[in-house]
């Protein structure tokens, strides 16, 4: 990184006096700025309810501590507590990842499809895995209600830590409190771990996902999957990340646990096999997953491709509702998969069936004809009643010593190659599920 | 895009006060402007008639084929010069005919005296359609069904004229009670500098906030003379001075209107396609990678190149709301600007701001001789405190004027129309 120049040292220090130090982070005077004032505006607002309870604080102090924290690098939102997470504010601690600007953008364009989708189901079902502070629940929530009555909205909110969750809890009593809109919406919050395979034998730690929605009798089929996942491989987590992001934020959040077999790569993908897995599971309609570059987003596309049951495939970027200014900036020209909006690829998005009518899309020519996921519609919707989930007995059934999902896989039209999956020889490495069971992850 | 909408076409007072200019004759107010013989309409104003009549068939063949709104309104426009027209042409002929049977020396005698009987209600009635064809033809002054503003300023001769605009002020404000029309003072300063009543006026602006109040009240503009021996006066001796008087029409009717953002009419409306976002962003990696704080998000209006960025706040969303609603306030900004720049030059044309020495004042109140004198249309009255106190004879010289801003607009529309035929 290079080295601040004196002369803009010297110019912030004129402005005044705390900037210098906040220009080691923000690196940009605009942005210092900025920072500085919220740092004040909070500082004046602890102190305003400090004076409400009678008691006095050093306003000089408190500032002066709060810019060397920020100085040291620890993230604004860790400082001031919260962040703006579309337009639900969320509060962030320290241990649990800060809600991205980019990510809400997604949520909210996903939504505004949503909001003037034809034949929506009497409830919507919405799984978010890996929902930290529970951010995506709430915007979705806040969003899907903003403009009027909708169908119900059931809201699942899944991550493995514990930290995480509870502050998901605190989040959604809070926002519940400041916006009518959020209280309607069926939202909960689960402990699993989606990393885990469901058969394996298990005795401590956070449960699969599966296992997880039987004990909680939560519904097994969803209709939305959207998921955040960690996805910076080691490489990346040591070049491309910044230091307030490196060094206060939780590693769980960023990057997926080391997988002793597989290349550097394969271990920033790692989530997404076991997330598209679990999305069939559910059947989901529309599966949302946030990805970090362009090439990432094309091995996930690639991935669900070869699963052959996604009637589409999109590539969404930081701003999906913005259309490109200029030919040059249009980077869905030649790729392979359609783009929209302009800035980094930020998501992925895959849907089929009902979700692709909901999202008014035409089903690309070369979509599968008759889609398992066709066939299964009529079994989903008895399973909505409350019915028992078919999933539990083919659970049953999984005697025959191949790994569930790789028989499931099998048991469509074509096999899954998994040599181009992973790079190496299907029975080169045990795949993940079938490993010993990960008990702490940390 | 542009949102003003142009009246297409100028008035006629407009047109001939710029030809006027243009030509550099000294602009003189002429009493007693050429009096056309009451029932006969120049040939030019009928040719004038029946070509704005074939037009007006053409249009309600068009709309019987289908509806359009701006053929509809021009329609609707035209149709009483098109009745007058038509009513004019049956008294003419009637006219003809009893004329006819009056000269022919081969009718009946019984008849010739009925019909010379007839005579004289038909030439009445022909008189009567004239003057409704002659009114019909002559232009609405594009404001003036507006609500408008009276400005009154002293002009020469110190704080006697001072004294003498409020006297004006005064007998506007009067008028307007008597007659009903609303008039609110906007603002009111007297020569300190205060809003004190009872010392001489520097300026005043009253607003008359009533529909056809321009058209009213547009007779009022120019430089009004007082000839009197003022209070200040220790000799006795008799003072000239004068005051102006500025009418504008009030555009800001349509306040209510402005705050529709959808309406494509309204100066708020912004299409968002004209629209860039641009949302500042780190280079490099996004998402999890860093940990931004920057929320400043930019607009720009491409067709005026208007740029609007925002940061105070720290979601973006809300950054994204207050730069539209600042973005939406500067580009009506700009049109209203642009549209008052129109608005002043026809206001220009309207008032002649040049001409506001004593020499070209319109109108002289003389206390001697208790007289009030239209110099334009050239009545003179002589109930000096009535008229001051904004009675009946404050109208009959208002009226007077209008009538003879009428006969202007007209001999420049035949003249108008005279140098289309010649060419």
């Amino acid at each position: 990184m290079p080295r601040l120049p004196t002369s803009l040292l010297r110019r912030a220090y004129a402005l005044d006096p705390y900037l210098p130090a906040l220009l080691g982070p923000c690196r940009d005077l605009c942005a210092a700025q900025n920072e500085l004032r919220w740092l004040r505006e909070h500082v004046d607002g602890v102190a305003e309810k400090r004076r409400a309870r009678g008691g006095t604080l050093a306003r000089a102090a408190l500032l002066r501590e709060l810019v060397g924290k920020r100085a040291r690098g620890m993230p604004l939102q860790y400082i001031l507590g919260t962040e703006w997470f579309g337009e639900v504010e969320i509060r962030c601690r320290k241990g649990v990842l800060i809600p991205r600007q980019d990510t809400a953008a997604s949520i909210s364009h996903l939504v505004r499809f949503l909001r003037d989708a034809p034949n929506l189901p009497s409830e919507l079902r919405v799984l978010d895995l890996c929902t930290g502070t529970g951010c995506i629940p709430l915007l979705f929530a806040h969003d899907f209600y903003d403009a009027s009555s909708r169908p119900d909205l059931r809201i699942l909110g899944v991550d493995v830590s514990e930290k995480a969750l509870e502050l998901a809890a605190h989040n959604l009593e809070r926002t519940r409190k400041a916006q009518a809109s959020v209280a309607k919406g069926n939202i909960s919050f689960l402990q699993a771990d989606i990393l885990l395979n469901p058969f394996a034998d298990q005795t401590e730690g956070p449960p699969s996902l599966k296992t997880a929605l039987n004990l909680k009798r939560m519904p097994q089929f969803w209709d939305i999957l959207i998921s955040n996942p960690p996805y910076i491989s080691p490489k990346e987590y040591w070049k491309t990340t910044t230091r307030s992001v490196r060094g206060f934020e939780p590693k769980l959040a960023l990057v997926p646990p080391p997988d002793a077999a597989g290349t550097d790569t394969e271990q920033g993908d790692a989530f997404y096999r076991p997330l598209l897995t679990i999305a069939q599971d559910v059947e989901a309609k529309i599966v949302l997953l946030e990805i970090a570059d362009l090439d990432q987003a094309l091995r996930v596309g690639r991935r669900v491709r070869e699963m052959d049951i996604y009637d589409g495939i999109e590539i969404w970027c930081d701003q999906p509702d913005a259309h490109p200014n200029t030919a040059a900036e249009d980077p869905a020209s030649d790729s392979e998969f359609p783009i929209f909006g302009t800035g980094n690829a930020r998501t992925v998005l895959c849907h089929r069936g009902q979700g692709t009518q909901w999202l008014q899309r035409t089903p690309s020519p070369h979509a599968p004809t008759s889609t398992p996921a066709d066939t299964t519609e009529d079994c989903a919707h008895i399973s909505h009643d409350g019915l028992e989930p078919s999933f539990d007995k083919t659970l049953l059934h999984a005697g025959d010593g191949r790994p569930f999902h790789e028989r499931t896989l099998k048991s469509r039209k074509e096999p899954v190659d998994w040599e181009h999956w992973t790079g190496k020889p299907a029975n080169a490495a045990a795949p993940w599920y079938t490993k010993e069971p990960r008990l702490g992850r940390r | 895009m542009t949102m003003i909408a142009t009246p297409p076409w100028i008035c006629r007072v407009c047109l001939s006060r710029l030809v006027r200019q243009a030509i550099g004759r000294p602009t003189r107010f002429y009493a007693n402007a050429t009096k056309a013989a009451p029932n006969s309409v120049p040939r030019a104003l009928v040719e004038r008639a029946r070509t704005i009549a074939a037009e007006h068939r053409q249009l309600t063949a068009q709309l019987s084929d289908g509806f359009n709104a701006r053929a509809a309104k021009q329609a609707g426009a035209t149709a009483p010069v098109v009745s007058a027209l038509q009513t004019w042409d049956k008294a003419s002929e009637a006219v003809a005919e009893l004329t006819a049977l009056i000269h022919d020396p081969g009718s009946d005698p019984e008849l010739r005296e009925l019909a010379a009987d007839d005579l004289d209600a038909t030439r009445a009635e022909l008189a009567n359609a004239s003057h409704g064809l002659v009114t019909a033809l002559v232009p609405v002054h594009p404001f003036a069904h507006l609500p408008c503003l009276l400005e009154i300023r002293p002009g020469a001769g110190g704080s006697e004229a001072a004294i003498f605009a409020g006297d004006l002020l005064r007998m506007y404000q009067s008028f307007c009670n008597r007659t009903g029309f609303r008039a609110t003072l906007l603002k009111y300063e007297n020569i300190n500098g205060t809003q004190e009543a009872g010392i001489p006026l520097a300026e005043a602006v009253l607003e008359i906030d009533q529909e056809n109040a321009y058209s009213v009240f547009r007779c009022e503009a120019g430089v009004h003379r007082v000839q009197r021996v003022p209070a200040t006066e220790k000799q006795g001796r008799t003072h000239t001075s004068a005051a102006s008087v500025h009418v504008l029409p009030s555009l800001n009717e349509n306040a209510a209107a402005d705050e529709n953002y959808d309406d494509p009419e309204s100066d708020y409306y912004i299409d968002p396609k004209e629209v860039r976002l641009e949302v500042m962003r780190a280079s490099g990696a996004g998402g999890q990678h860093v940990n931004k704080t920057e929320s400043a998000v930019r607009l720009t209006h491409i067709p005026t190149t208007t740029a609007v960025s925002m940061q105070d706040s720290r979601s973006q969303p809300k950054n994204k709301e207050k730069a539209w609603a600042l973005l939406r306030a500067r580009i009506a900004q700009l049109r209203r600007e642009k549209r008052d720049e129109e608005m002043v030059a026809m206001r220009r044309s309207v008032v002649g701001v040049a001409k506001m020495g004593r020499g070209d004042k319109v109108r002289t109140y003389n206390w001697n001789q208790q007289r009030v004198t239209d110099h334009r249309s050239g009545i003179t009255v002589h109930h000096l405190d009535d008229m001051m106190e904004g009675g009946q004879t404050l109208e009959q010289v208002m009226e007077s004027v209008r009538s003879w801003l009428m006969e202007k607009d007209l001999e420049a529309l035949i003249a108008d129309e005279e140098a289309d035929t010649k060419k």
